[in-house]
């Protein structure tokens, strides 16, 4: 009976356990030599939550998130380095200012469709991207802003990475768990069901470009939070990390993350990060890589497993679970099917033939 | 502003915008036949403008036999994503298609820097000589083989269009593909044949720009952008209006630096394209506000 | 006899040149069930349309309770009164949009049924219960206690409607795993959790069997013992007959005939529309 009970339970168990072994990380004796990277995992997360709570649940592509990051970056650079701000004050500001801004930009955008949208947000991504290069009186141009200073609170000063781990990362698991508190509430309903089915959405009341612009201005306050605490991390902010490809990595971080799935953001995140800070500074012979295999990422995976890669694991891991017996004759039959499948594949694109014959 | 120096913006602005309007050619054609939005189209142009300097100046290939080999590696590229990323994922969601592009753009990118490393590179022009002076401007040859070209290609699609039989299953699929389809004409082969058409037109782009504004592996995100402003003032509807939007798009945009505007210095000059992108946007999300109230 | 529940005056829709409803005037009274029929293309489900609010109506007025669907900005008020009405008076006024009307007391199911198949059966009920809820972001993101109320309140009165339909045993099963039939009863019980004074079905009967149409008609008996009104449209002859009290006919957009069904039966221009020629 215990074990039942148990079963019921096991996801908390398995959070519980993730926090524990999050929680000790920094120390030297265990992951110490991660604190940093898991710092910039911790800060990617929140803001791809955001993007896989946007993507997943009004099937709309940002192809700008970055420009929302950098929203929050430099408003707390500025507000604490230049005005002497409190910076716990100006990220508050920081993010208000940013959901602001989505706000107003939001209703436009969101009447727009799929192809339009995406371009809508490419595009303000790169005006926001070209104006933290250009209005150097505030942002420092090219070069940014130096000297901001750390959080702290009292006496406290957030001065050490191993200090800003636990920092980071409080923020990060707040905002997941708000998150799931959200999509499991009547909010979280409303947004399956404009995922769902629109029409019948608006047919029970919901009004469907209002929710889709308020997912847009949380995803961007998240995204903003993040800046902030990039910001007091680095102490430096520059255009850099904001610029296009800073989007892309974003999307790829979602996508592997599943659109729709909010603990998958850390899965997306991590992988991400582990990819482009860890693995591939090994091969700097091999220029490009990094691009390339996001590329590859993208293309394989929004073709095969359109939920998104952290989805389609945790399916596949239940099918495994129900067929794992039958297994070998599966493969079988498969490795049998698939000279066919290839054949069918060409076959199909009627390459040989521009018009078919009409049929009487 | 004088009146040469005004001919000279002009000038420019027709070169520059003759450019966006091939690459322009490109989006208008992949969309009306598919409804996709290639945003892998500026990597084309970047493969053609790459390639013709690989080939032509660090391989030794005579010239005119380098611009070939490099439009037709484009408009393979064109077709093997059109067959390999796109044709595989069935039936896929518009937000998919949109990743999926990107993915392959910057596939295609990586690729390219990988290969041809991160460098500049500018390929001789087609033809020698030192600046022509016409009507009180200075225009390089190069930009008159620019002009001309997109002129040619202009007037050969648009006659493709609309007097061969491929042309006019083109066009029935853009207006209705469910329609065409039923008529016989096998659509995954046209959207196979628009990809390439596209991807050709992109590389023919890439050769004529190079020597003119150099080439390197990104060239091809600012360059995407902007052939998407043009397509999206034409409205992704004929090779003419995009022609039109792309010129309209190259003339603004150099009038507008030369001009001073604001706060329109040379290093604005790309927000002037998303500016415009952006008011095409808005423009379009007011019409659709008002659709709705319609009814 | 109370107010009719709905009332349109010259109703008309166009798409573009053609003319889908064409100056139709139509009264459901409060309580019956009323039954919209009429050949292919006659211009039902446009009307039903325009009802739900999906389709703005070209000319006309549909009047709910007696009051026009019409409402004004919210800035028509800082214009001055007498400027107001006469030069602004269009362009300041708006159709209530589709989910207004859902808060309004309207509710309809599709043809299509349109189900949330990302959901489970009980989900896509409570969801029915969104326009008749409250809490919202902050107190979702903190769990606070008002939301664990409403929530609950919520659950129960899906289950409710969930039993009225007898899907109960289904509750946590993905909503598209039912076979048709019960997909098309959980449709009416999600529009029926909006507690509307209007409910439109349809087509309802489309693809259900003859015990499943059986059970319809009992379940749309019980609705309007539940204070609701009903109106269908449907092209099944013996389920209208038996269950409608108020038959409207249209064909090729307009009203041709109204009345019961002994009535409509008879009704020469009704046969005519549906045989195409006059029977004699």
């Amino acid at each position: 009976m215990m074990l039942s009970w148990a079963k019921k339970r096991w996801s908390y168990f398995a959070v519980a356990a993730f926090i524990v072994f999050l929680a000790l990380i920094p120390f030297k004796w265990f992951l110490g030599q991660y604190t940093s990277i898991m710092i910039f995992i911790g800060i990617s997360t929140m803001i791809t939550v955001g993007l896989c709570l946007l993507m997943g649940y009004t099937g709309q592509v940002s192809l700008g998130q970055a420009a929302f990051y950098g929203l929050g970056a430099y408003f707390s650079a500025i507000l604490s380095k230049t005005y002497g701000v409190n910076p716990w004050l100006a990220m508050l500001i920081a993010a208000i200012a940013t959901g602001a801004f989505a706000y107003i930009i939001g209703y436009p955008i969101f009447r727009l469709r799929g192809n339009y949208l995406a371009m809508a947000t490419l595009g303000i991504g790169l005006i926001m991207w070209v104006l933290f290069n250009q209005l150097r009186q505030y942002t420092g141009g090219p070069d940014g802003i130096s000297g901001i200073p750390y959080l702290s609170i009292g006496g406290f000063a957030f001065d050490t990475p191993f200090k800003r781990f636990y920092l980071v990362w409080f923020f990060c698991l707040a905002i997941l768990f708000l998150s799931q508190n959200i999509v499991r509430s009547r909010t979280g309903r409303a947004l399956r069901a404009i995922h769902g089915n629109e029409a019948a959405a608006e047919s029970l009341g919901i009004n469907v470009t209002q929710f889709k612009v308020k997912i847009f201005v949380l995803s961007s306050v998240y995204a903003s939070l993040a800046g902030s605490l990039f910001a007091h991390h680095l102490r430096h902010v520059s255009p850099q990390p904001f610029d296009f490809l800073g989007s892309v990595k974003l999307v790829v971080m979602a996508v592997i993350g599943g659109l729709a799935s909010i603990w998958g953001a850390i899965f997306g995140a991590g992988t991400t990060r582990f990819l482009s800070d860890e693995i591939l500074l090994g091969f700097d012979q091999y220029p490009q890589l990094d691009i390339i295999i996001y590329g590859l990422i993208l293309m394989l995976v929004m073709i095969f497993m359109p939920e998104g890669l952290f989805v389609a694991i945790r399916t596949g891991t239940m099918w495994l679970k129900v067929n794992w017996r039958n297994l070998p004759s599966i493969m079988k039959t498969k490795r049998e099917e698939f000279p066919g499948r290839i054949k069918n594949f060409f076959e199909r694109l009627h390459l040989t033939r521009l018009w078919r014959k009409s049929e009487p | 502003m004088t009146t040469d120096q005004f001919v000279q913006y002009l000038m420019s602005g027709l070169t520059q915008g003759s450019i966006y309007a091939l690459i322009g050619l490109g989006f208008t054609i992949i969309y009306a036949v598919t409804q996709i939005i290639n945003f892998a189209q500026g990597e084309f142009v970047m493969l053609g403008g790459m390639l013709s300097y690989v080939l032509a100046v660090e391989k030794g290939l005579p010239m005119p036999l380098a611009l070939i080999i490099a439009i037709l590696v484009a408009a393979a590229v064109g077709a093997a994503m059109y067959l390999l990323a796109i044709r595989t994922a069935r039936r896929a969601s518009v937000i998919s298609l949109i990743i999926i592009t990107i993915g392959a753009a910057i596939f295609i990118r990586g690729i390219a820097g990988n290969r041809f490393g991160v460098d500049t590179v500018s390929p001789p022009p087609f033809t020698g000589g030192g600046s022509i002076k016409f009507l009180g401007a200075y225009i390089e040859p190069q930009a008159l083989w620019i002009i001309g070209i997109t002129f040619v290609v202009t007037i050969l699609l648009y006659l493709f269009l609309s007097h061969t039989m491929v042309g006019k299953a083109l066009r029935a699929c853009a207006v209705n593909p469910g329609a065409a389809s039923l008529v016989g004409i096998n659509t995954k082969a046209m959207a196979l044949i628009a990809f390439i058409i596209a991807g050709a037109i992109g590389g023919i782009g890439g050769i004529v720009v190079a020597p003119l504004a150099m080439a390197s592996y990104g060239m091809g995100v600012m360059l995407g952008l902007k052939g998407f402003v043009a397509a999206s003032i034409g409205g992704f509807m004929s090779p003419i209006t995009t022609v039109i939007g792309g010129v309209v798009l190259g003339i603004v945009e150099n009038l507008a630096v030369g001009l001073n505007w604001g706060p329109f210095t040379s290093a604005y000059k790309d927000v002037i394209a998303l500016v415009v992108l952006l008011l095409i946007l808005l423009i379009r999300s007011g019409k659709l506000a008002a659709a709705e109230r319609a009814g | 006899m109370s107010q009719p529940i709905l009332e349109t005056k010259n109703l008309s829709k166009a798409f573009g040149g053609l003319i889908a409803v064409d100056k139709v005037d139509l009264t459901i009274d409060t309580g019956k069930i009323t039954a919209i029929i009429g050949p292919n293309g006659a211009g039902k489900t446009t009307l039903f349309n325009l009802i739900a609010g999906v389709y703005q109506q070209t000319a006309g007025e549909i009047l709910f309770n007696g009051k026009s669907l019409k409402h004004s900005l919210w800035y028509a008020r800082a214009i001055k009164p007498g400027l107001n009405k006469k030069i602004f008076k269009d362009k300041l006024q708006r159709h209530a949009s589709a989910h207004m009307r859902a808060s309004l007391g309207i509710a309809r199911t599709f043809q299509h049924v349109h189900l949330f198949g990302n959901m489970t059966v009980l989900e896509n009920i409570m969801t029915g219960q969104h326009t008749r809820s409250k809490y919202g972001f902050f107190a979702a993101a903190l769990r606070l206690p008002k939301s664990r109320r409403e929530e609950e309140t919520i659950t129960l009165n899906a289950m409710k409607y969930l039993n009225m339909v007898g899907l109960g045993r289904y509750a946590q099963q993905n909503a598209l795993s039912l076979p048709l039939g019960q997909q098309k009863l959980l449709a009416i019980a999600r529009a029926l959790a909006t507690e509307p004074k209007l409910i439109l079905l349809d087509e309802p009967g489309a693809g259900l069997n003859a015990l499943e149409k059986r059970e319809l008609s009992d379940l749309m008996k019980r609705i309007r013992e539940m204070g609701v009104t009903v109106v269908l449209v449907e092209h099944d002859m013996p389920l209208v007959m038996g269950i409608a009290e108020w038959i409207i006919v249209l064909d090729s957009g307009q009203k041709i005939a109204e009345g019961t069904a002994a009535q409509v039966q008879k009704d020469r221009k009704v046969i005519a529309a549906y045989l195409g020629e006059e029977m004699e």
